[in-house]
């Protein structure tokens, strides 16, 4: 998944005073006891909205972040990295369709998502929007994005939305592939030639600013926050994440003789947190709001599939068919 | 002037470059409609909810399941229904009964001629998957729904109930077993084909670098 990142801003569904009392009540009980909530329960308009914009943006953040890695099939290193690869970025994919199935069952369509996706009206995981000059970056992003990523569904698996839940429990078992298998190729790399060397050092210069973007900032404390965390929909803070990735990752980058190109990067042994340089937000919001090197290119290959299948798929249609929203 | 990429590929696609008019929101079943998949994990186990799919059509949905939810879970059977013909009951509390709940069971609005078979699905806890509990014959769902309670509602909690028709159940067949079997050269997609630890070690050996 690449749904690190989510700001989740307060909106007009706040306003938790015009839910019917009893009903909220029930259903927070429900999730304070650890049960899951299904499709069908009443749920408050800020949990549904919310929930729908998470997921959607993960969906979004899986098909678009198959784009960069998918280019680099043909021209990976060999037959067996070629299908490696492939199989990976088919993952990808894969974990889009479950995600728009597990949104769709709150009540937003996949027809509605995907025009809301080409349209740039929904976001996916802003690392997208930088290119992957060589193999190397597709190295790093199969590392370190997929490993941001992981921490990030791990937390997310554990919350309270029973489909969600479902997915992500299928994801995180394919991510365990994408991690060996991006760890492989970096060492390959970093342990290789010193070109090869070379350009997965590069390749991580590139990438760290970004990476270090991928949690989104610091959360704002706030009574919305604090909602959204007992209804077990976010399920840490973004600086939380950030943190637990630094603690897996950082030593297993150093110890292949790589360097981080930041140098405030350091663990603090008395706080026991990572202390880093500032990322660039100005940068990752406006990169956000479409100013970045691919967002333009990203959206019209989304685009483009989407336009050149339209008639196959009304070729398909069955005339009688009905739209229901999937059950769970 | 289209748009270059990095990639040959989507720069031959001839691209606009810069801004393109929003496109119309795409039309009311242009995904197509849901289907919903069962498996079959092991030889002899009861086919198990896996997730939906979008297909046009019984076929390819059955198709494109098998893809999604077999191709990294072995499983040895695949059932697939339209979201539309399952019924499904209210969901209720971790721990309870929904049958011990219902207690006005609705009119049948539809109702056979004669006795049909229908598959039942039950859900044991909320955040787990429905699993068959069995078969039953009634003249609409509202009967076999009793009739499942009858038959295999007394056993500890149920907090959800699906009623399909059997008919309405595409089944992969017993004699196509063979689509099921994996081919092994198929393991560089597995976690644990990557080793890279002794790759690790013998370069911190040779370079003395360290974690921290
Ligand atoms: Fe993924
Ligand atoms: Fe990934
Ligand atoms: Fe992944």
């Amino acid at each position: 998944m690449y749904g690190g990142g989510n700001v989740f801003e307060a909106t007009k569904f706040d306003d938790l005073q015009t839910e019917d009392p009893a009903k909220l009540a029930e259903f927070e009980a429900r999730i304070a006891r650890g049960e899951k909530i299904e499709p069908n329960d009443w749920m408050p308009q800020l949990y549904r909205k919310q929930l729908i914009r998470m997921i959607e943006q993960h969906a979004h953040s899986e098909i678009i972040g198959a784009l960069p890695e998918g280019t680099w099939i043909t021209r990976a290193p060999g037959f067996r990295r070629k299908m490696a690869q492939m199989a990976k970025v088919q993952d990808e994919v894969g974990h889009a369709q479950l995600l728009y199935s597990a949104a769709e069952t709150l009540g937003k369509t996949r027809e509605q998502m995907l025009t809301d996706l080409i349209n740039g009206k929904s976001k996916y995981s802003n690392v997208f929007n930088y290119p992957a000059f060589t193999w190397a970056d597709s190295n790093i992003i199969s590392w370190l994005i997929d490993a941001g990523a992981i921490v990030n569904q791990m937390a997310n698996a554990k919350g309270s939305y029973g489909p969600y839940s479902r997915a992500l429990e299928r994801i995180c078992a394919e991510e365990a592939f994408h991690l060996k298998y991006g760890h492989d190729a970096v060492v390959h790399m970093a342990t290789g030639t010193p070109k090869q060397r070379e350009m997965i050092q590069a390749a991580l210069n590139r990438w760290w600013p970004p990476i270090m973007t991928f949690f989104g900032p610091s959360d704002k404390m706030s009574t919305h926050t604090e909602t959204l965390m007992r209804w077990k929909v976010k399920m840490a803070s973004n600086d939380e994440c950030r943190q637990q990735f630094l603690d897996m990752y950082v030593p297993k980058i150093w110890e292949l003789g790589l360097t981080v190109p930041d140098p405030n990067l350091k663990k603090n042994m008395e706080t026991g947190q990572w202390e880093f340089t500032e990322p660039d937000w100005d940068e990752f919001k406006r990169v956000i709001n479409g100013d970045g090197p691919c967002n333009a290119e990203r959206l019209a290959v989304r685009r483009t599939a989407e336009e050149r299948g339209a008639w196959v798929r009304r070729a398909l249609l069955n005339p009688k068919a009905k739209y229901v929203k999937p059950l769970a | 002037m289209s748009l270059k990429s990095l990639d040959p590929r989507v720069t031959r696609l001839n691209l606009p470059e810069g801004e393109t008019p929003a496109i119309e929101p795409k039309p009311e079943l242009d995904q197509f409609e849901t289907y919903e998949a069962f498996h079959q994990k092991k030889e002899g186990a009861a086919h198990t909810y896996v997730g939906p799919v979008h297909a046009p059509n019984e076929d390819v949905a059955f198709l494109f399941a098998k893809e999604q939810y077999s191709r990294r879970f072995a499983c040895v059977g695949l059932w697939i229904a339209r979201t539309e013909h399952i019924q499904v009951t209210p969901y209720v509390g971790d721990g309870e009964n929904v049958y011990e709940m219902m207690r006005v069971v609705e009119e049948p609005t539809e109702r056979s001629e004669e006795a049909e078979a229908y598959e039942i699905f039950h859900l044991k806890k909320r955040g787990k998957a429905h699993t068959h509990a069995g078969r039953v014959m009634a003249t609409s769902y509202q009967e076999a729904l009793q009739e499942a309670r009858n038959q295999f509602g007394e056993k500890g909690p149920i907090v959800n109930v699906w009623v399909v028709k059997s008919k309405h159940v595409l089944q992969s067949a017993e004699e196509d077993k063979d689509m099921w079997t994996t081919i092994p050269e198929k393991k560089y997609r597995e976690a644990i084909a990557y080793k890279v630890m002794d790759k690790i070690t013998k370069y911190k050996e040779e370079h003395k670098t360290t974690a921290l």
